[in-house]
């Protein structure tokens, strides 16, 4: 951040009399509101997106009243959560109460600072890119915990609970899918994990094509990690039909809809996640993005990695309407028995693997083969 | 658990999941299969039997008590008052139709099929009072004075006629039609009556 | 193993659940007292939805009791419907027309079918999947297009009567059920391949309050429930009344396919397949129907003679049976109501003792209970 001010500093003749830190300051804050309006944006959509796809895998048509075929929904929605009462319950432990939207919230909103949207677009290019991925989620757990007991409701409180021990058992094996993605590149830097998929392979320079165990990598993580933000068929902390909402049964207004956005927000940072780390990132196929001017190989790249992102969202949609809950026994046999396992045997081959082909993949070794 | 359970759990799992995610994206990218009806602007086809509101035909009904009889839970009341000429002439009729329940007992067992179910089911009211359909908009006690009046009319007629016969002989019956015909008209022709009737008149409409 | 006995002190937890809660399916209120997610102990308490539908009974003539009894079992209205009227001409000894009684097997196996189809979707919808819940939607509008075709309502029908049913099929009725008929046989693969043998679907329900046969001959339980325990007791054929014993069609047991024998997948089973017997018995009925009357004459004033009957069905939800002592006069001195839900609900807290919460909800799914049926 600091050397994009100082290269805006001496780009801009009348910046020059401007404290450095001053323009790094502000330049912070302006990417912060582009980020923060790029996830409501995409809140929003997401929102209505799921609707419509829900629609339309439900045989019926979905919400099409508000703006034309119904495309401003969300825009209602938002409205009405803002603008409705927000109720706090009489025995609720108010200040936990109100504090717990902003810990969901903050958790799934931080994450959004390192996903490398394109070629030099990224908020922070952090060099423990993943790491902080990993912290910042676990946030989430505190809020929904808070939100839970400060509810002061038996079924907030179940919810709560079932939140905790499901966020923090996946957090292993959702960490443990992404580590050959680190180990394939030797970085943990998302922006040098991305890059490391380029070169002229096209889809074939992915990790998920890398190795066998990068590809159950990929469907390991994608696992995991629905589960360690909640999605269906793993939204047990939210059960409509056992818990009655879950954790966020007593929240209203604004406050309830903060855990809404969180919980898009996650659904993203999943997708972007397992976009970047499996799926080539804002690689574009058998071209480099950067070597085009910045502005057309930032749009170029922007657009592969939503492209591919939002297709991940499809699918985390599409999973969610087809398939049944879990229950809390067998949610936690699946990370113990299953997911930890798995992943830990596949950390085990990708290591063997890159150790034995010097890093190699079977489409790079393929491609030596033919020169 | 063995080894093969295990992976037999993970393949069958997958297997299971990739058949319904099949059956789910089919339904998604086929737009045809959308059954939703927009109803304000789509509507159904309201077969032919359908039971509706009730409406009851004032000129055709008879005032036999049957449908108020049958009732379940006692939503037509009925008010009549034995005319001049015997035959009962009605003086109110409601159908509470907040309390229908929409059986159809009451249309089975009308001698004279004036009481029907019409297609009309779209109602909505903050006030249960409107959901009482007055089927004559004249008030009860009018038409009870006047048919008294009538009655008595008819009998001072009677008893004259009784004495013209006698004198001459010759009977003089009093006009069945015209009281019934009176009774029917005083409801259609007052502005004001129109106008009570509007919430009746309106799913009358829809056919 | 020992028992450390200076752990943390913990407490139970009573929790509420219902009346109003998305998958008690209605106004049932179940106190659950939890060890955690561990339901120690879950009383159903019913009653929230009490009508005084065997007083009313005693009130109202024998053909004015006709629409109360839709409201007995609003989604099988028409199982209820003859019910009634079979229990009392059983008392008056009043022949029917056989075209009537054609028709009121129809209608009885339709109602199943869309009966079933709430059963099965709003089974998977407290499962979490809420997808199939619409498809069932989907397919039982086409059922009350049927019925309000048949009788002018699509939820209340009051269609049977008292010696027939109060119409005969309109023209193209027949014809209609066949294409329903048609249309709904392959959906049901296609249920079973979305989410019936759905891996998390079966783990779920496998294995899960499971009743053994005795038990639920011993508890009283009728209809799929009962079946689902692999008894083949189905009073269409082993008590049959009306025409059934004309059609061929199977008693569905289940079988402990994917767990247990009388466990919640089992009954969950034996209602898809009932509908599948009840497509067979409806296109059979629809092929055979005679011509004739449908309606037998009886009085206005109708009086059955003194005396008493006890008549019991097959609904959807197990065994209706009415119990009606009549005086002579207009109206029943005295009726009695025996529901298949109402008697199940008896085993409800002896199953759901160490299962868990999401557990409660497959177990008042898997009795697929209907509230007006419980409370009356």
């Amino acid at each position: 951040m600091e050397a994009l001010a100082l290269s805006l500093v001496n780009a801009i003749p009348p910046l020059a009399g401007v404290p450095l830190w001053t323009v790094t300051l502000l330049l912070m804050v302006v990417v912060a509101a582009v980020i923060l309006v790029f996830a409501l944006t995409f809140e929003g959509v997401g929102s209505l997106v799921l609707r419509k796809v829900a629609g339309d895998i439900q045989a019926r048509i979905g919400p099409n009243r508000v703006g034309p075929n119904g495309m401003l929904q969300f825009l209602a929605d938002g409205v009405k959560l803002v603008l409705k009462e927000d109720i706090i319950p009489a025995n609720a432990d108010r200040l936990l109460f109100k504090l717990a939207p902003y810990f969901v919230f903050v958790g799934s909103f931080a994450a959004f600072v390192v996903v490398p949207f394109g070629v030099g677009l990224i908020a922070a290019d952090l060099n423990i890119g993943i790491y902080y991925v990993m912290a910042v989620t676990s946030l989430v757990v505190v809020g929904v915990l808070l939100a839970g007991w400060a509810s002061n409701n038996k079924w907030a409180l179940l919810g709560g609970m079932r939140a905790a021990s499901q966020i923090v058992s996946y957090e292993i094996p959702v960490g443990m899918a992404l580590i050959p993605a680190v180990l394939i590149a030797g970085s943990l830097s998302l922006q040098d994990i991305v890059r490391s998929q380029g070169g002229l392979l096209g889809i074939f320079g992915w990790n998920l094509f890398h190795n066998p165990f990068t590809f159950f990598s990929f469907f390991l993580y994608f696992t995991a990690a629905q589960a360690e933000t909640n999605q269906t068929p793993f939204d047990l902390p939210e059960a409509e039909s056992e818990l009655v909402s879950g954790y966020n049964v007593e929240y209203s207004g604004i406050r309830f809809g903060l855990f809404f956005l969180a919980e898009f927000g996650d659904m993203f940072i999943v997708a972007a996640l397992a976009t970047a780390c499996f799926l080539g990132g804002w690689n574009v196929p058998f071209f480099n993005a950067g070597t085009l001017p910045w502005i057309w190989g930032n749009l170029l790249s922007l657009g592969v990695f939503l492209a591919k992102a939002f297709a991940m969202v499809l699918i985390m949609m599409w999973v969610r309407w087809t398939l049944p809950r879990l229950r809390v026994d067998q949610l936690m046999r699946m990370a113990w028995k299953f997911l930890v396992p798995l992943t830990f045997v596949n950390l085990l081959g990708v290591s063997l693997w890159l150790l034995v082909f010097r890093g190699k993949g079977i489409p790079g070794m393929i491609a030596s083969l033919f020169g | 658990m063995g080894l093969k359970a295990y992976l037999n759990d993970i393949v069958e799992a997958v297997v299971t999941t990739a058949k319904g995610m099949r059956i789910t994206a089919r339904y998604g990218v086929n737009p045809k299969e959308e059954v939703t009806l927009q109803y304000p602007e789509e509507r159904w086809e309201i077969p032919q039997g359908y039971r509706g509101f009730l409406h009851n035909d004032i000129k055709t009904c008879t005032a036999c008590n049957m449908c108020v009889k049958v009732c379940p839970v006692d939503c037509i009341s009925l008010e009549s008052v034995r005319g001049a000429d015997k035959k009962m002439v009605l003086c109110s009729y409601d159908i509470n139709i907040g309390r229908c329940m929409y059986c159809g007992l009451c249309v089975e067992v009308c001698p004279v099929n004036s009481l029907k179910h019409t297609s009309g089911y779209e109602m909505a009211s903050a006030d249960r009072g409107e959901m009482i359909l007055h089927f004559i908009a004249e008030d009860a006690a009018e038409i009870k004075a006047r048919v008294a009046r009538q009655v008595a009319e008819a009998a001072a007629k009677a008893a004259e006629a009784a004495k013209a016969a006698e004198a001459s002989k010759a009977a003089e019956v009093p006009k069945p039609a015209d009281l019934s015909a009176e009774a029917a008209k005083a409801g259609g022709d007052d502005p004001k009556a129109a106008k009570a009737e509007a919430p009746k008149a309106a799913p009358e409409k829809k056919e | 193993m020992t028992t450390r006995t200076d752990a943390l002190p913990t407490q139970e937890m009573t929790i509420n659940m219902g009346p109003q809660h998305p998958s008690t399916h209605g106004v049932l209120r179940v106190i659950l007292t939890t060890d955690g997610e561990v339901v120690t102990r879950a009383v159903p308490d019913v009653g929230y939805l009490h009508r005084a539908l065997e007083k009313i009974g005693e009130r109202v003539t024998y053909a004015q009791y006709m629409p109360f009894t839709d409201r007995l079992d609003y989604l099988a209205a028409m199982n209820c419907n003859c019910a009634w009227a079979w229990t009392v001409e059983k008392l008056a000894k009043i022949e029917v027309p056989e075209r009537a009684e054609y028709l009121r097997v129809i209608v009885c196996e339709l109602n199943r079918i869309s009966s079933h189809l709430i059963a099965f979707g709003s089974y998977t919808a407290d499962m979490g999947a809420f997808t199939p819940f619409l498809y069932a939607i989907r397919e039982r509008e086409q059922v009350n297009d049927l019925f309000e075709m048949l009788c002018g309502n699509r939820l209340t029908y009051n269609y049977a009567r008292v010696g027939g049913v109060s119409g005969d099929a309109p023209p193209g009725f027949l014809e209609k059920t066949r294409e329903f008929l048609d249309y709904f046989e392959p959906k049901l693969d296609e249920y079973n391949n979305l989410i019936s043998y759905n891996k998390i679907f079966v783990h779920r329900l496998a294995n899960v309050a499971v009743i053994p046969a005795e038990e639920a001959v011993a508890y009283g339980l009728t209809g799929p429930n009962l079946r689902g325990s692999g008894v083949p007791f189905d009073l269409r054929k082993d008590e049959p009344y009306s025409v059934y014993p004309k059609f061929d069609f199977k008693v569905c047991v289940g079988t402990g396919e994917r767990g247990t024998l009388g466990d919640c997948f089992d009954r969950y089973m034996v209602r898809i397949n009932e509908m599948r017997e009840s497509v067979k018995i409806v296109r059979q009925a629809v092929a055979r129907i005679p011509d004739g009357p449908v309606r037998a004459k009886v009085p206005r004033l109708f009086k059955p003679p003194v005396g008493e009957t006890y008549f019991r069905s097959e609904c959807p939800r197990g065994e209706t049976g009415i119990y009606l002592i009549s005086d002579g006069s207009v109206n029943p001195f005295r009726l009695k109501i025996r529901t298949g839900s109402f008697v199940t609900m008896n085993i409800f807290e002896k199953v759901t003792r160490g299962l868990m919460i999401a557990d409660v909800v497959a177990v008042i799914g898997s009795f697929d209970i209907i509230l007006p049926e419980i409370d009356r």
